[in-house]
């Protein structure tokens, strides 16, 4: 017990808590900016596992992690360019739509693979490149801080940066406020003469950026290949920590932590010869306490 | 009238069909007569390009038709396992002679479908049908003592972990072994891990961890950073691709790891060498091989088809890679060792444990009986 008290508090654990959040926290912010303009984006599952494959491509094709990152981020906005065509256009099911692109986007990235390298499983047969770490300098000399805050990716530095200008455009810019009037009264800002269809495109467009970037993360940072479905439920956790967080920015950063540390948590566990089934379905088990918690708790104060 | 016609129609379909049955078996006949070659279907309920498991049977298939000059034919099935089912009724329905399928997953539809071509013959690999069942007699099933492999990676990495004059190793006496699913097969490599481990160096503990899927590559690393955190000097992955995590995390690390079911080191080498030189060994399943040996014992009539044949070091089934890796990294007190216990297993003087043959909570308890 004293060993598992001593490494869940120490800096490294903390370290591995915002590293295994980085997607989820990137994935959390793609479903928010969708769910907040009314046209929730559940492929963002499928968005990352594309922009996954698109990055290493990228980076191996353009020889560097860069141009891998771009291509990572335009693939994403192409995959919900495509779930806006058929919802916004074609006005099929947003859900229906998302879950037949989730489905696609396993067979697709396969597909893809094998086209370029013979192999329909791995990308270790292409020569990519990984985002590097960098320290913060500063904030690295700070004895325990500098070992848990510094030393991490560029993009999970940049998921913080990117939730910070979420928050700020939400409130503060008129897209922002025309995404938010989307979302909550359509007619409204239909009557004032402004397209709800325009403001949803924008709003998937952004959010498969994000899933992108969310994408890149796990194929040139976290692990450096790509592998057949590596997100992994990673995007579906993220509609779940948006719920969570009720669409707030700050709040649904928070929850995408919380299921992060319950990750961390789980490899943790399993070192202690915890039963395996157990630790799995801790992030899973918590997800369903914590919203039936926040379920209880709206509807007392609907009560009131 | 109407149901005239369709009673016309549906006697014309149904002599078309007894027909072109019949015109069918007759073509059977002559080919047989011409050649007595068997065709042979290979159904993988899965993708090519893992590297390792379907790769390896799919070399199989292409060594029988290059040394043994046979029709060979590879079905890939994917990963939807609701067709499988189908794809082996339906290739049952063709003139093939020996179909070969693979894993646990096709041992209920084998059991189902067989029974029903008793004139076909069928081999399953890395999982055994129950004869107990009856109607069985045309299908030969192979098991690998995947226990034996894992048993002297188990030698290897206690060794090493003891010793601490190795480059990449602390001599902590931590190993470590991530597993993809809590399930037998991956479990067998497990136990066999543990005790070749514990067998070798007596208070070695052993870390085990599972990432609940074959898909998880990330959180197959993160898993083995944890191992590597408390300790681990080796961790060994049963991952299938997800396990290449693994090898990414222990090469971050600075340490050492051990592939599986193919020469993970050699797969890697030109992409990735300063991985591959980590990699200590990799437990090889050489699916290839006995696929081909079978089906040449078929051709001599000396298959023993309505039997399970259980296929370990003895029979070149199974072993761990000694690649160029290996040699520079394993001292020749290692090597001398891994073969003297190699000789061993061979002559039945030394028994590796088997999951299958364990109790209930056998295996759990030696899980926990060397958790650090």
């Amino acid at each position: 017990m004293e060993q598992i008290v001593s490494i869940i508090f120490s800096a490294d654990f903390i370290f591995s808590v915002i590293r295994l959040s980085t997607p989820i926290l990137f994935a959390t912010m793609a479903v928010l900016i969708s769910d907040r303009a009314g046209v929730t984006n559940i492929a963002v599952e499928g968005t990352m596992l594309f922009a996954a494959l698109m990055g290493v491509i990228g980076s191996a094709y353009g020889g560097n992690v860069w141009t891998g990152l771009l291509v990572a981020v335009l693939s994403g906005i192409l995959f919900s360019g495509i779930i806006a065509f058929f919802h916004l256009k074609l006005e099929t099911d947003i859900v229906l739509t998302g879950i037949a692109l989730n489905l696609m986007a396993s067979g697709l990235t396969i597909f893809i693979l094998y086209l370029l390298t013979g192999d329909k499983g791995v990308s270790t047969g292409l020569n990519s490149k990984t985002v590097p770490n960098i320290h913060i300098p500063v904030l690295r000399s700070i004895p325990v801080l500098g070992e848990m805050l510094s030393g991490h990716s560029v993009l999970t530095y940049l998921a913080f940066v990117v939730i910070a200008i979420i928050t700020v455009f939400l409130k503060k810019t008129r897209l922002g406020t025309y995404i938010r009037a989307a979302g909550e009264n359509a007619e409204a800002i239909d009557t004032a003469g402004i397209s709800v269809k325009v403001v949803r495109l924008k709003a998937l467009l952004i959010s498969g950026a994000i899933a992108g970037l969310g994408g890149a993360f796990m194929s040139m940072s976290y692990v450096s290949m790509f592998t057949k479905d590596m997100v992994a439920g990673r995007g579906f956790i993220a509609l779940a920590a948006e719920a969570m967080g009720h669409g707030n920015p700050i709040l649904s950063t928070l929850s995408a932590l919380f299921f992060g540390a319950a990750d961390a948590l789980s490899n943790n566990l399993q070192l202690f010869n915890f039963p395996s089934e157990l630790t799995r379905l801790m992030p899973y088990a918590l997800t369903i306490i914590a919203l039936t918690f926040y379920a209880a708790r709206a509807k007392k104060q609907l009560k009131k | 009238m109407k149901n005239k016609i369709v009673t016309i129609l549906l006697t014309l379909v149904m002599i078309t069909a007894l027909v072109s049955g019949c015109s069918k078996k007759q073509n059977n006949n002559n080919t047989d007569d011409g050649n007595d070659l068997p065709k042979v279907a290979v159904l993988l309920n899965g993708n090519l390009g893992d590297k390792s498991f379907f790769d390896s049977a799919n070399n199989g298939a292409t060594l029988m038709r290059e040394e043994l000059g046979l029709d060979v034919n590879v079905v890939e099935m994917g990963f939807d396992n609701t067709i499988w089912e189908t794809t082996l009724y339906e290739t049952s329905d063709k003139d093939y002679d020996i179909i070969i399928v693979g894993t646990y997953q096709m041992q209920e539809i084998l059991q189902k479908v067989a029974p029903e071509y008793p004139e076909k013959k069928y081999i399953i690999f890395d999982s055994a049908v129950n004869y107990d069942l009856g109607g069985l007699d045309n299908v030969y099933s192979i098991l690998f003592k995947q226990n034996e492999g894992a048993y002297l990676a188990g030698v290897l990495a206690a060794m090493v972990s003891e010793n601490d004059t190795m480059e990449y190793s602390l001599g902590n006496k931590i190993i470590g072994v991530v597993g993809g699913m809590d399930i037998p097969v991956i479990n067998d490599f497990i136990a066999g891990y543990i005790k070749g481990a514990v067998d070798t160096v007596e208070d070695i503990k052993v870390s085990t961890s599972y990432i609940g899927d074959f898909n998880d590559t990330a959180k197959a690393k993160d898993l083995a950073k944890a191992q590597i955190r408390l300790g681990a000097d080796v961790v060994f992955h049963v991952a299938a691709q997800a396990g290449l995590g693994v090898i990414e995390g222990t090469a971050d690390e600075g340490k050492y790891a051990i592939g599986v079911d193919a020469d993970q080191a050699l797969a890697l080498k030109d992409t990735q060498e300063n991985r591959a030189k980590m990699i200590l060994t990799s437990v090889v399943k050489n699916i290839d091989q006995v696929i081909l040996q079978a089906v040449k014992e078929d051709m001599n009539g000396t298959l023993q088809y309505g039997q399970t044949q259980s296929m370990g070091i003895k029979e070149n089934a199974i072993d761990i890679a000694e690649n160029e890796f290996y040699e520079a990294m394993a001292t020749d007190d290692m090597k001398a060792r891994i073969d003297e216990i190699r000789e061993q297993i061979k002559s039945g003087e030394l028994n590796v444990p088997s999951i299958f043959n364990m109790a209930d909570g056998e295996f759990s308890e030696l899980v926990s009986s060397v958790a650090p």
